[in-house]
């Protein structure tokens, strides 16, 4: 491989003398959060937008859990951006410790954990001490332990102060006792390791930069390492990456030519003494840039040549690598990072309420305070020889002063610690009551779901909006080939039983699972025509089932059962290789210069001489083939805007015609490709080819030279047709979404989809119905344009109301106004909004932002496509600020991550494309179904729980605490308590605490009516119990004799508890406090009845419930022509597959050829429980339409 | 990765009704007869039980006589500190119309008295009284110890204050026979408070416990002299110094003094006829525009004669009983209102 211009730079950079500070060996990482598990549970969240691009972190998904994020405990700092500073380039010598250990490298020792024995203390003592609650209730201690002011004995607020410490620094310690364990773990993970020319086994904490180890298949990666040589041919290696980004496929990595020849020879390997040059750690994980000099050359690393830490080697038997970045400096571990806390609304208005009660607790020492002055001014003079015999005489207004802090210690009880606590606790309860819901299971993946978050469930009962993205979430991502247009005509439209009758016959071969697997099982054209035209040999038939058979990415392999299974890299090219397929038109197998096909039982090879690979821009993918008659053809399929511009003018006819078949297409929510192709001069080719390659090797405008050539030979093409391909829903969509939307959530639909796609999703999904009034669509290109939809569609919504065309600048002043506060006008009617990526990213410009958000609050559903992650997160950013609403983002995949981040609450749709969004999650479950249960039972119940707590709360520590604040008038402000010490000490935490967790935790709204479950009655019951027993211990003979200052009490209890007059004041209270409430309930159902309380009535009257009316789709509304283009596809696959990097071997390797079928199988198990379960689904879905 | 196998089932929550949310539960629905018949039942009893209590309240007899003024001469005697030794007496005579049935108890009470400051409740060691070391003087702040560093006994402000008046009843016979009404001074204080809160150091010679201690400096005798008659009420473990002890609430309390000996003429009660307490003035009060008084009373089970939670039953009975009508009344109009709108 040449050095190319990049490394040379790299070296004449180098020439400084890099600069390196003094580093301890073992840098401690803070932050990951990493728990026990079987697999190295380090996954790793990718962050895709650039506001996001800091924000990494480390999630164990095995063991770990929602806990994890419960707290702001974690004190998470990133510790690699510091260090980025640090370094400027690493130099790394392969077998020479000494050399490396100039530049104290990190060696592979990771620390996850926060704490050692000693540290522990001081440092989380430290950390909670920085939440506000607890610094306030230290400085209450240490107001008590001053003497002139102590009012309460230091034990009153120690108790709970310790008791809630360490409760939570037992829960730090657990969870950092897990880190060391898995730190552990991990560090003394083996790996074979060259030392002293010898293959020895060593732990991975001991492993150095500059090593060089051997990987064996199915192992984690040690270390970042720079592959040198590996089983396979061309020094390829095969390594998952899920645990890095989610990525369920295989990635290739390649070792350089030269070391790659050094095979498994452990003599040369140990000898080989290159030097790498490279980057710094840092956290990017698809760049790398290197050198390594080794031999008197220069070879240019990248990130082809890197296996990073926490892949898993696959498919390959052995490789050899040598480290270039260990422990914390790893890749891996540089994305750990800082979480972000969420806090809910309930969170930040107990934070004003407690603000607004410290203010009120103020007030009341300030009143007390004045009342001890004017006391002690008038009577307590004259109890000064009482008092204080011969002290100094104290002025009034001092006395004053002091009685002011005596009060606020006595007062604080209106907020005690245990509030606090209590929350956390019963969030933690209600996540649990996510978590173990079987009806938010998904038995179909054993899918459970998971609350990630413990501290946000109530905030799930105020979601006003949800941002759903599409794929994945609202639609299975399972492609079904449905219809297509060849030449002119329509085939597919007849859906009759028939069909599978055709389809038996034509397949020659068993029913292959696997394969169908790949599809999506319920392959239902089955269109007689278009067998007979494929019978009679319609040429263009051939040519376009030819066309699906050959260009594609699509990776075959056999089964150990010899049956044939599509590795497919979007699911769109799985529907459509697997339609051909069952026409007969059957894609065999690849090598990398060549394409086995079987034509209608003949085996064709076709040699592929180039494949022009997809990218979003070209939206389009050719490939370039000769048959064996020595004719080279290009074939291309893509979005039909763009392949219409490069036909061949002689297409005119077919393209009108092809044209009303695709809008005909895009109408029905089908996403469609036009196919075409285009027969090649030999010669004009080999030039072609020529020139490309010169452009591959250039080092400059390489990019902008291919797509040149790609443009010029794309042209002139000759269409063949369309296909149309179905984006099935998930299950029980629409139910959702007419009940959340009952509900007043409004729905907005994110998604990264074609404006048409994504419309006719909203119809398929009844977020869009004919019946609404009008549907606004905003496609402008420039700002100017979108301004003057927005206005013009905002006219029309508000109608005669001439308030809002009335010109620039009145209106430029207004949304001033507007911005401060937006108002809702009723607007009567239905609207929808359909934005696109273009134009809202000149709609979210500043001035434009506030008609967008206006607008689009009106209405009753918003569809954005075309949208990019960054802009899903604008849109949530921009309701979330000017509408104060509370936002939930719902999406499965990496591109919703930023979504899921910003809005306030995040869901993921796990089981689904990857983790990434599941990482990001406050909650996951497998299907978007779930959210319906999620938010109208989980979150309304938890928010009503969390009220009712706090109403419980505020009133029980009011009730006690205003007590005090009575009895000072009595007692002349001298800030003497009315109760014992002990029984303010345990109030909140032992006698109260319990009854208001039950409530918090169990009540159901059911109706509106409390629900007493037997642990209320236990916890109510066993509370009092508690308390008596309690109030007798401590009013003991036995206690006082050991404790006469603590417990002056004795026989108090006894004494007074046998007084008939104390249980009838009880009694009395009691009554007189319930009947009250009782009265105002039983009058409020009569005045004025809640909803419920009709449902209740009308329940009893009728006895019957009213089912609730669901809406089936419309029909679809037939508008101007539109392209349903979409295809699910990745760039980077065509040139993987010409460089021939993923064949497989022809000979696997003995020693890993069982375990090669096994792994490479893993992929169709999990694509086989798919289709069993999918299976289900459709056909009960199937059924429900057809019904 | 290992993938999950398919239908594996172990992630399938737990189907109990705990984790489902399905516990059976008691659901308070607010049913016009549960609600209406609850609030009749309950503003019934509350009447009747205020009813009792106020019959019973007013069986009890009470004579309050305030000696503040009375004692005028004595009170400003009182004010001038240096006059402690000066011994003041004061007779107040009273008719009593109607003979108090019964235990007949007498108290002092106090007006304005602030025995409930935090300064003044705090001074006080109750390892002192109970009679483990009675130099245990840590919590008594500022009546710790003497100026000669003495600790005080019994030590703190509450000690230091206490009541010291003595109070004789005398029942005039007849116009020239006076004799005096036996008055007990036990079984005054609780159980737990003569038996455990407070003990002597010993019982065999108080003066020597008490030796290295000194009395508190508003006291004219150490605590040893409390009971000059009797012997086995001095020490800690005297009446009167325990029933002082406890802090009242409130500024204005009573604390129980003695109570009738019901022996010779008083077997029944104190009968009608005219009576005086003869009160060696002590205590002075008119320093903090106090008052106290002097209270015979009688009790019932209870209590005294305080009308308080009688009438505060009864009020509440009453309360609810006319709001479940006024319910009763909107519930059935809304009813039948209702009833004609689903008809039509």
């Amino acid at each position: 491989m040449a050095p190319p211009a990049m490394g040379q730079s790299f070296m004449s950079a180098n020439v400084k003398k890099p600069l390196f500070h003094k580093r301890s060996n073992q840098q401690e990482v803070i932050g990951g959060e990493i728990g026990v598990g079987e697999e190295l549970s380090y996954l790793l969240l990718v962050n895709f937008s650039p506001i996001h691009r800091a924000k990494c972190r480390i999630i164990n998904e095995a063991t770990r859990g929602y806990l994890l994020r419960s707290g702001e405990r974690s004190g998470v700092t990133m510790f690699c951006s510091e260090k980025k500073s640090l370094e400027v380039e690493r130099i790394v010598k392969a077998n020479d410790h000494e050399y490396n250990e100039k530049f104290q490298y990190a060696d592979n020792r990771i620390h996850t954990s926060k704490y050692s024995i000693l540290t522990f203390l001081p440092i989380n003592l430290f950390e909670q001490f920085q939440r506000v609650a607890n610094a306030y209730f230290l400085c209450l201690l240490i107001l008590q332990l001053i003497p002139e002011i102590s009012s309460l004995t230091w034990f009153t607020t120690i108790v709970p102060l310790v008791l809630v410490i360490t409760m939570t620094a037992v829960k730090d310690a657990t969870d950092d006792f897990f880190r060391h364990k898995s730190d552990n773990q991990v560090n003394n993970r083996q790996s074979e390791v060259l030392i002293d020319s010898k293959l020895q086994n060593e732990k991975w904490m001991n492993v150095k930069v500059g090593d060089i180890i051997k990987l064996e298949n199915n192992q984690f990666v040690a270390a970042d390492l720079l592959l040198l040589s590996s089983s396979e041919p061309h020094g390829l290696c095969y390594v998952e990456t899920a645990e890095l980004d989610g990525e369920t496929n295989l990635k290739v990595r390649q070792a350089l030519s030269v070391t790659s020849e050094l095979g498994a020879d452990i003599s040369r390997l140990a000898r080989f003494d290159g030097i790498v040059v490279c980057e710094a750690p840092n956290n990017k994980l698809d760049k790398f840039m290197g050198l390594l000099s080794w031999k008197d050359s220069k070879h240019s690393l990248n990130n082809e040549k890197i296996i990073l830490r926490g892949c898993i080697l696959r498919n390959t038997s052995w490789c050899f690598g040598m480290v270039i970045f260990a422990g914390p400096d790893t890749k891996l571990m540089q994305n750990s990072g800082k979480t972000k806390f969420k806090r809910t609304s309930i969170d930040r208005l107990m934070n004003t309420l407690v603000l607004w009660i410290f203010g009120f607790l103020i007030c009341l020492g300030i009143i007390l305070a004045i009342g001890n002055s004017i006391w002690e001014s008038q009577i307590g003079d004259q109890f000064r020889t009482f008092l204080f015999w011969n002290e100094g005489e104290k002025s009034s207004v001092f006395s004053g002063f002091l009685t002011f802090w005596s009060y606020i210690i006595i007062l604080n009880t209106v907020v005690p610690i245990s509030l606090y606590v209590s929350m956390e606790v019963i969030r933690l309860g209600h996540s649990y009551f996510i978590n173990w819901d079987r009806k938010m299971y998904y038995s179909q993946k054993a899918i459970p779901a998971e609350a990630r978050t413990t501290t946000l469930n109530e905030e799930l009962g105020q979601i006003e909006y949800i941002f759903s993205d599409k794929t994945g979430t609202l639609t299975q991502n399972i492609m079904t080939f449905k219809r297509c247009s060849i030449n002119g005509r329509i085939y597919g439209e007849v859906h009759d039983a028939l069909g599978q009758k055709t389809e038996v016959t034509q397949e020659k071969k068993p029913v292959d699972f696997s394969v169908k697997s790949q599809v999506g099982r319920e392959f239902q054209f089955f269109d007689h025509s278009l067998m007979e035209s494929i019978e009679l040999g319609d040429p263009k038939v051939h040519e376009f089932l030819r066309l699906l058979t050959l260009c594609h990415t699509v990776m075959s392999e056999e089964n150990s059962a010899g049956e044939l299974i599509y590795q497919v890299q979007s699911p769109d090219e799985g529907a459509l290789v697997t339609a051909a397929r069952n026409f007969g038109f059957i894609f065999k197998s690849r090598t990398p210069d060549t394409i086995t096909i079987e034509e209608l039982g003949t085996p064709v090879t076709y040699q592929l001489l180039a494949i022009l690979d997809f990218n979003n821009t070209r939206k389009r993918m050719s490939v370039i083939v000769q048959n064996p008659e020595g004719q080279i053809k290009l074939y291309s399929k893509g979005a039909d805007t763009i392949l219409f511009e490069k036909l061949h003018p002689s297409n005119e006819d077919l393209l009108s015609l092809t044209s009303d078949h695709l809008s005909e297409f895009a109408g029905e929510g089908l996403r469609t490709l036009a196919i075409a192709y285009r027969d090649l001069d030999d010669k004009y080719f080999k030039e072609w080819h020529k020139m490309l390659e010169d452009a591959n090797a250039a080092t400059e405008e390489r990019d902008e030279r291919i797509a040149g050539l790609y443009e010029e030979i794309e042209r002139d093409l000759m269409l063949l047709g369309a296909t149309a391909v179905e984006d099935k829903l998930q299950e029980g969509v629409i139910e959702t979404v007419t009940s959340l939307s009952l509900a007043n959530i409004k729905i907005w639909v994110l998604t990264g989809d074609k404006q048409e796609t994504a419309i006719n999703i909203g119809y398929a999904c009844n977020m869009l119905t004919d019946d609404m009034n009008d549907i606004f669509v905003i496609a402008g290109n420039t700002a100017v344009e979108v301004r003057e939809e927005l206005r013009k569609a905002k006219e029309n919504l508000f109608g005669q109301n001439s308030n809002f065309s009335n010109g620039h600048v009145v209106g430029e002043k207004k949304q001033q106004l507007e911005l401060d506060s937006v108002v809702e006008e009723t607007v009567t009617g239905d609207y929808a909004l359909i934005i696109n990526g273009h134009s809202l990213a000149h709609a979210l410009e500043s001035d434009v932002k506030n008609d967008l958000l206006e607008l689009a609050c009106m209405c009753k559903t918003v569809v954005c496509c075309r949208v990019t992650p960054l802009q899903k997160a604008q849109v949530v950013e921009l309701v979330k600020k000017y509408r104060n609403a509370v936002t939930l983002a719902i999406g499965d995949g990496a591109n919703d991550v930023s979504m899921i981040k910003s809005a306030h609450i995040g869901v993921g749709i796990s089981g689904q494309e990857g983790l990434q969004a599941v990482l990001a999650s406050d909650y996951s479950f497998a299907q978007f179904r779930y959210l319906q249960r999620l938010l109208l039972v989980h979150g309304r119940w938890s928010y009503f729980r969390m009220c009712k707590f706090l109403c419980y709360f505020f009133y029980k520590n009011f009730a006690f605490t205003l007590v005090h604040f009575w009895f000072g008038f009595f007692c002349g402000f001298s800030a003497q308590t009315v109760y014992d010490q002990w029984f303010i000490t345990l109030f909140n935490i032992v006698y109260t605490s319990l009854p208001v967790l039950a409530m918090g935790i169990f009540d159901q709204i059911a109706l509106d009516t409390s629900y007493w479950t037997f642990i209320n009655h236990v916890f109510i019951w066993g509370s009092i119990a508690i308390y008596f027993s309690i109030l007798f211990a401590m009013h003991s003979n036995g206690i006082f004799g050991i404790f006469p200052n603590q417990f002056p009490f004795v026989g108090n209890a006894r004494h007074s508890l046998t007084q008939k007059c104390i249980w009838l004041v009880i009694l009395l209270t009691t009554v007189a406090s319930v009947m009250p409430v009782v009265a105002f309930r039983f009058l409020k159902v009569d005045l004025y009845p809640t909803l419920s309380d009709q449902i209740r009535q009308r329940q009893k009257a009728q006895k019957k419930a009213r089912p609730l009316s669901s809406r089936r789709p419309r029909t679809r509304r037939s508008s101007s022509r539109r392209s349903g283009y979409a295809f699910a596809h990745q760039e980077g696959y065509g040139e993987l597959i010409t460089s021939g990097k993923n064949m497989r071997a022809k000979n696997p390797p003995p020693t890993s050829g069982l375990e090669k079928t096994h792994y490479n199988s893993t992929s169709w198990i999990e694509n086989l429980c798919k289709k069993t379960t999918d299976t289900v689904s459709s056909i009960s879905q199937d059924k429900t339409v057809k019904l | 990765m290992e993938e999950t196998p398919p239908h594996c089932l172990s992630r399938l929550p737990d189907n109990s009704a705990l984790k489902q949310q399905e516990l059976p539960a008691h659901q308070l629905y607010f049913t016009a007869t549960r609600v209406l018949s609850a609030f009749f039942t309950m503003g019934i009893f509350c009447l009747c039980m205020g009813i009792i209590l106020i019959v019973s309240a007013r069986s009890t007899q009470e004579i309050e006589i305030n000696y503040t003024r009375t004692c005028a001469n004595c009170a400003k005697l009182r004010e001038t500190a240096s006059n402690f030794d000066k011994e003041c007496t004061c007779s107040i005579p009273f008719y009593l119309s109607e003979k108090m049935m019964g235990n007949v108890y007498m108290y002092y009470k106090l007006h304005g008295f602030h025995q409930n400051l935090y300064r003044y409740i705090q001074s006080r060691s109750n390892r002192q009284l109970m009679g483990k070391d009675v130099k245990a003087v840590e919590d008594c702040s500022p009546f710790k110890t003497s100026n000669s560093n003495t600790p005080i006994v019994p030590c703190g402000a509450i000690a230091n204050s206490m009541f010291n008046d003595t109070i004789i009843l005398s029942y005039n016979i007849n116009s020239s026979a006076q004799i005096k009404v036996p008055m007990l001074k036990s079984g005054l204080t609780w159980w737990t408070d003569k038996y455990i809160k407070f003990q002597n150091p010993s019982f065999k010679n108080l003066a020597d416990e008490f030796r290295g201690t000194t009395k508190p400096p508003n006291w004219p005798n150490p605590i040893y002299e409390l009971d000059e008659k009797d012997p086995r009420n001095n020490g800690f473990l005297n009446e009167d110094f325990i029933v002082w002890m406890p802090g009242a609430a409130f500024p204005t309390f009573k604390k129980l003094y003695g109570r009738l000996n019901q022996t010779h003429h008083f077997k029944e009660g104190l009968p009608a006829g005219n009576y005086s307490f003869n009160i060696t003035y002590n205590f002075p009060v008119t320093r903090f525009q106090g008052e106290k008084s002097v209270v015979l009373s009688t009790l019932t089970w209870c209590g005294g004669n305080s009308l308080f939670l009688g009438l505060a039953y009864t009020v509440t009975g009453a309360v609810t009983w006319l709001a479940s009508f006024a319910m009763m009344a909107i519930h059935t109009m809304l009813k039948s209102k209702k009833r004609s709108f689903f008809h039509q």
